[in-house]
């Protein structure tokens, strides 16, 4: 079988041949082809199975609404379920399979269910698997799930590459149809940016398809012509494979590019690219969309719509048959007859529903007027067509025409409602339109070619005058207006067989019937009760036929109806391009300390901290796991002297005459008086009153804050400052800019802290306690002369100082400090000894400072100052928040010393039953202390300030445990502050 | 003598890379300062930046180039940068000694990471990223925006016709780096 | 959606986070005899218009502006964006 119903004409490139195969069959095809009209050539009907009945189906459109011939392209992990043969271009080598089907496609096992569709009507499976409730998860769901669905996944990584872009015009176009041509061509001449954009490969819309003549040429000449024209214009972006899928807030569009599917390979290049296009007006030229009439067994493979069968012929060189009959309720069939039999394709019949002459003389036919198709015939194939006058007449294929639908999804993605207009028997777009888009040709409801062309020239000139482009006068393209009578005719009454109104969800006439019956009235029911409209073509060729129907079984009228909300996407966008390159480790951004690489080199482990990477522990010699090393650095630092790469705590940059008022408005605490030269810790709240964030500001001069918040809360502190400066305050002169990837920050912490940091910052910069005292701050030279920060500020508890250098001195800076402190046996130490250290001491971290708790919970109300404005102040005081038993941040310690504490554990009273009613306060932190040799926690419990030395139980359901632990200070390490003073 | 000395290792130090007609590369010793100007001192401010530098500091979203070569940038309403070639880490205290303490100054030297990239298709491949629209009717050369491309805040000047300089967080360098090579490799 | 800013012209809703009723602009006064009573309305309560509604935007991927927007929360008009500063002066927030 070779290209057997290939024949002449055609915009192939016959030059070429082409092989591909379907499933595993050997056919041939040219560049030009799709999938589906090389399938047609290679005289392939049959070409999948229905997704409820397994009924043999074939190809059914020449386009994206397809909703037949679905099947699977590709192998191995490129494979890709549900793609629309139609759309899908033929390459050299293309390997497709169909779908939905046990065993070979031509003898489905799973056939069996369309013996029982008298039982699978809709809403079948709500009325059938009720009972008994227990097989549902055992015995149903599996059963459901096995059979449902289409096409499978490859289950294996794509290994495609996906991208994004943004696009910006003055005119989007979209759809290069006739209509759309002529508004680009307007709007290029004019000098606007436009972007046209078609999800056809090739521009023309139906100019390529039928055989009308535009300026006395070929429809596709004259699309070619144009192309050409635009494609050499600078401010012109031609996209075809595009398809514009979405319409979203203020001329905002989304499109997705299919860049390497008709390739065989995608060369490294992506796949596919989603659009983000920016567009100041857009003409929707997005066509029409022909619609079937239901009549029984009308899903036969050879049974496809008229528009496809002339697409076919005309635009593919292929016939879908050799002996065709038409069925047509408007004059537009009538022009699939006439041009079948131009191209020596056999018409035997043209079935009119209307009484009337025939529209044109189609020679070899015969005509039924006044006649409708009762039933097919041919399980796999249709082989004949019964009339209603019960007349057989032999066919191979049956084109079928029941008027056009006008595409207006785009204009129905944000409120716009279609409106019914009766001398189309159509729905055209109505309500209020996407800001900016107004819609042309068949689109809106103009079918004939020459309004078409003439209302795409109409709108892009109405919407360059409305952005006040001047618009270039030019000669219209010229065409005929073709014959369009249609009447309202929806399915044949007299068939008895199923007649299928959407057949990619196998819903019939008498399932929209039934639906009505049962009291699904509303269109949206009827959509969700008998799944009519859903799936990857989202009801294009089913839905206003359904519709219909449902109006004249509900006696209403079709406008009484109304229409699904159409949403996006138009057509189905895969994950993949949906994800673009946020995959694997690009995800998401990730950032790096300024200390990462030598961190690197010398052991480090990392752990992700919001974006940043940050070291969790540094690996010695022969240490078996993180506890080795943790509790290593932990006694090194306790013992002589530990340093840290704290960069990621974020950094702000607080200057202006105001500054110190301005802190003292976001900081619940005072700041007003802090001396230069001093830091101070500080203590943010919401308005609500509870703990927001916590950290430590520096006056570095007069004017001139540093602060410092959370890791976490860097950036949300950075725009509540801001808030606070410009809606709040202001006419404060204070000023912010983020300085936290500027410095690279290290806490140099231990007893031998001074005496390390002595070596680096130059000599003339007095370090001894009497001169820079605990809290101090000052800006000093280290290493000859390099300008540096130094802090001394602990949260370890320790002599501590935090010293920053410009970040790009970072790397450089950990290495000589761990130089500096190899006499002194000192090591770089870890997130997880911080951790260890900052409970050790009772220092308040993130699983203290929740967002749900206080200033009086956290030990420090009286800090919350009532004397001064300031952000949360009022409402910190509300009753419910500053109770004498409200929870309180303690410290505990398990009674047997062996004992792991568990975090998350919540205390209740020795004796009381573990419930919610006897909740005493949760543990928020626990570590091993190396320094105390057992487990010890942090947590809040009631009234905790009056309770050290009572014994609770800390008990977690979760983990199943429960532990007696000792209330004390949460200071378990210097709790009078010597070491840090010393 | 000190005992140790410290290196500089900015995150993209030394790039230079050529896709096709595209030139990839990360300036050297790129100082940058930001420059507030005071609630109610804005005019003397301006006053001291034009004296400093010769040239007015632009209007937002605007550079204006110095006879010295340094590049102002203004940022916002209240905010600018200078920009300009200065090996060593003393960049603020050079422009805060210009500017007299009409102005207030933070060194951003370190803050941010730079590229810039050159080549005829340089826009396709920033199309890819970048939301703004980078055509000359709605970026014109000597405009500087800040915006975001793949998550990361980014600011972009057009430095000339085809040649865009790309400023990000500098601890997100390698990020930034991969967004840029993955554009350029995209459309090279 | 499209923010059309009063200094850098028409930018992408992504660059901009949006906070919510420009309500908050107008903080009570700590000191007044209710302020309680004032500061839990301004903290809790919020209208919900099906319509026009004053909001504040804030430029974090652009110049860090705050903005109030004038927008339609039915259509997702904007009808007006102004700078928040300006706006709170205009309100009377004057430290």
């Amino acid at each position: 079988m070779s290209q057997s119903n290939r024949i002449n004409g055609g915009l192939i490139d016959r030059s070429q041949t082409w092989d591909f195969t379907f499933n595993g069959k050997k056919m041939q095809g040219h560049p030009g082809d799709t999938l589906a009209s090389a399938l047609i050539a290679n005289g392939q009907k049959l070409v999948g199975r229905s997704f409820k009945y397994h009924r043999p189906r074939g190809i059914f459109t020449a386009g994206s609404e397809e909703p037949n011939a679905l099947v699977q392209l590709r192998a191995g992990a490129h494979q890709e379920p549900n793609t629309r043969a139609t759309v899908a271009e033929l390459f050299d080598g293309l390997t497709a399979t169909s779908q939905n089907h046990r065993g070979p496609l031509e003898y489905d096992f799973m056939a069996v269910t369309d013996f029982l569709s008298p039982f699978l009507s809709a809403g079948f499976y709500y009325k059938t698997f009720m009972w008994p409730k227990a097989f549902w998860e055992k015995i149903y769901e599996p059963i459901i799930r096995s059979s449902a669905g289409l096409g499978s996944l490859s289950m294996k990584e794509d290994p495609d590459s996906y991208d994004k872009g943004f696009l910006h015009c003055d005119l989007l176009v979209i759809g290069a149809g006739p209509s759309g041509l002529s508004a680009a061509l307007t709007a290029a001449r004019s000098g606007a940016r436009v972007i046209l954009a078609d999800e056809d490969f090739r521009p023309g819309g139906r100019l390529n398809s039928e055989t009308l003549e535009v300026d006395g040429m070929s429809g596709s000449d004259w699309a070619a012509h144009t192309v050409a024209e635009l494609s050499a214009m600078d401010n012109v972006r031609l996209m075809t494979r595009t398809t514009v899928y979405g319409a979203y807030d203020h001329g905002t569009y989304g499109a997705l590019e299919k860049c390497t599917d008709h390739l065989a390979s995608s060369g490294g290049k992506p796949r596919q690219i989603l659009w983000r296009i920016y567009s100041k007006r857009a003409v929707l030229a997005a066509g029409a969309t022909e619609r079937p009439i239901a009549f029984g067994n009308n899903d036969r493979p050879g049974v496809m719509m008229a528009s496809a069968v002339r697409t076919y012929v005309n635009r593919f060189g292929a016939t879908p048959g050799q002996q065709v009959a038409v069925f047509t309720n408007n004059d537009d069939g009538w022009r699939t007859a006439k041009d079948l039999a131009d191209k020596g394709v056999e018409v035997n019949a043209v079935i009119d529903t209307r009484n009337q002459p025939p529209v044109i003389e189609i020679p070899g036919a015969r005509y039924h007027r006044d006649a409708k198709v009762r039933d097919t015939i041919g399980r796999k194939g249709i082989k004949a067509i019964t009339l209603a006058d019960d007349q057989v007449i032999p066919v191979d294929c049956l084109a079928v025409s029941g008027g056009w639908n006008p595409n207006v999804h785009l204009t129905c993605h944000q409120r716009g409602r279609p409106e019914w207009r009766d001398d189309i028997n159509a729905f055209v777009p109505g309500g209020v339109l996407p800001v900016g888009m107004t819609v042309a040709g068949a689109a809106n409801g103009q079918l004939s070619l020459a309004s078409a062309l003439q209302e795409g020239h109409d709108q892009a000139a109405a919407q360059l005058k409305d952005i006040g482009i001047k618009v270039a006068k030019a000669k219209l393209p010229q065409a005929e207006d073709e014959a369009r009578e249609s009447v309202a005719f929806w399915h044949v009454k007299e068939s008895d067989k199923r007649a299928w109104v959407d057949l990619q969800n196998d819903v019939t006439v008498k399932d929209v019937k039934l639906a009505n019956h049962e009291g699904f009235r509303s269109v949206e029911l009827l959509k969700r009760y008998t799944t009519m409209g859903m799936a990857t073509d989202q009801g294009k060729t089913s839905n206003i036929s359904g519709l219909a129907i449902l109006a004249e079984e509900a006696g209403k009228t079709i406008p009484e109806v109304g229409t699904t909300i159409f949403r996006p996407p138009y057509t189905p966008v895969p994950m993949g391009a949906l994800g673009g390159r946020a995959r694997g480790k690009d995800f998401r951004p990730y950032r790096l300390t300024p200390s990462h690489k030598w961190a690197e080199a010398n052991g480090g482990s990392f752990v992700t901290v919001g974006n940043w990477m940050r070291a969790e522990w540094y690996t010695r010699g022969n240490e078996k796991g993180w506890r080795d090393s943790v509790d290593r650095e932990v006694q090194m630092t306790r013992n002589s002297v530990g340093i840290c790469d704290v960069t990621t705590l974020g950094k702000i940059d607080v200057q202006g005459k105001d500054a110190a008022a301005f802190l003292n408005k976001v900081y619940a605490n005072g700041f007003a008086k802090l001396d230069v030269g001093k830091v101070r810790y500080g203590i943010m709240l919401r308005e609500d009153g509870i703990c927001y964030d916590d950290g430590t500001t520096a006056r570095m001069s007069e004017n001139h804050y540093v602060m410092t918040t959370t890791t976490a809360n860097a950036v949300l502190v950075f725009r509540r400052m801001e808030f606070a400066r410009q809606c709040l305050w202001p006419n404060m002169d204070v000023h912010l800019i983020s300085t936290t990837d500027g410095w690279a920050q290290f806490a140099v912490a231990g007893p031998n802290a001074r005496n390390l940091l002595r070596k680096v910052v130059d000599d003339e910069h007095d370090m001894s306690n009497e001169a820079f005292p605990f809290m101090a701050c000052g800006e000093v030279t280290i290493c000859g002369g390099m300008p540096a920060r130094l802090f001394r500020i602990s949260f370890s508890g320790e002599l501590a100082y935090e010293i920053a250098v410009p970040a790009r001195y970072g790397n450089s800076m950990m290495s000589v400090l761990n130089e500096a402190g190899a006499e002194f046996d000192a090591c770089p130490y870890g997130t997880e000894a911080l951790g260890v250290m900052r409970i050790e001491k009772g220092h308040a971290a993130g699983n203290e400072l929740n967002g749900q708790t206080t200033a009086h919970n956290l030990g420090m109300g009286r800090m919350v100052s009532q004397k001064k404005e300031c952000i949360g102040n009022v409402l910190s005081q509300r009753p419910e928040l500053v109770r004498d038993d409200a929870i309180k941040l303690m410290g505990f310690k398990p009674v047997n010393p062996e004992t792991k504490l568990i975090a998350g554990s919540h205390f209740i009273n020795k004796g009381a039953e573990a419930n919610m009613d006897n909740d005493q306060g949760w543990m928020t932190s626990v570590a091993y202390s190396p320094i105390l040799g057992h487990s010890i926690g942090l947590g809040f419990i009631k009234s905790g300030d009056t309770r050290k030395g009572e014994i609770v139980r800390a008990v977690s359901p979760l983990h199943g445990t429960e532990m007696e632990v000792e209330i004390c200070s949460a200071h378990f390490i210097d709790p009078e502050g010597e070491r840090l003073r010393a | 003598m000190p005992e140790f000395t410290l290196t500089a290792e900015p995150p993209l130090m030394g790039l230079n890379e050529t896709f096709g007609d595209m030139v990839l590369r990360a300036p050297a010793d790129m100082a940058i300062v930001s420059i507030a100007l005071p609630l109610g001192g804005e005019e003397a401010a301006l006053k001291a930046i034009k004296a400093a530098y010769g040239v007015a500091m632009p209007e937002v979203g605007q550079m204006a180039t110095s006879k010295g070569g340094e590049t102002l940038m203004r940022m916002s309403m209240d905010q600018g940068f200078v920009v300009f070639t200065h090996p060593t880490p003393d960049a603020n205290a050079i422009v805060n000694a210009k500017l007299k303490g009409k102005a207030y100054t933070t060194d951003q030297t370190d803050v941010w990471c730079a590229l810039e990239l050159s080549g005829a298709t340089s826009r396709d491949a920033l199309e890819r990223i970048c939301p703004l629209d980078l055509h000359d009717a709605g970026f014109a050369v000597g405009e500087a925006k800040r915006t975001m491309m793949e998550h990361l805040g980014t600011i972009i000047a057009r430095t000339d016709t085809d040649t865009w300089l790309l400023m990000s967080g500098s601890s997100s360098a390698g990020s930034f780096l991969h967004a840029i090579e993955t554009s350029i490799k995209n459309v090279s | 959606m499209i923010i059309n800013h009063p200094i850098l012209g028409p930018r992408d809703a992504a660059e901009f986070v949006c906070l919510g009723d420009a309500c908050m602009i107008d903080r009570p006064d700590w000191e007044a005899e209710d302020a309680m009573q004032q500061f839990h309305e301004y903290g809790y309560l919020r209208d919900n218009p099906a319509g026009q509604h004053q909001e504040l935007w804030y430029h974090e991927q652009g110049d860090r502006s705050w903005l109030v927007l004038t927008r339609n929360t039915l259509t997702h008009e904007i009808t007006k964006v102004e700078m928040a500063r300006d706006v709170a002066r205009s309100r009377g927030r004057d430290k």
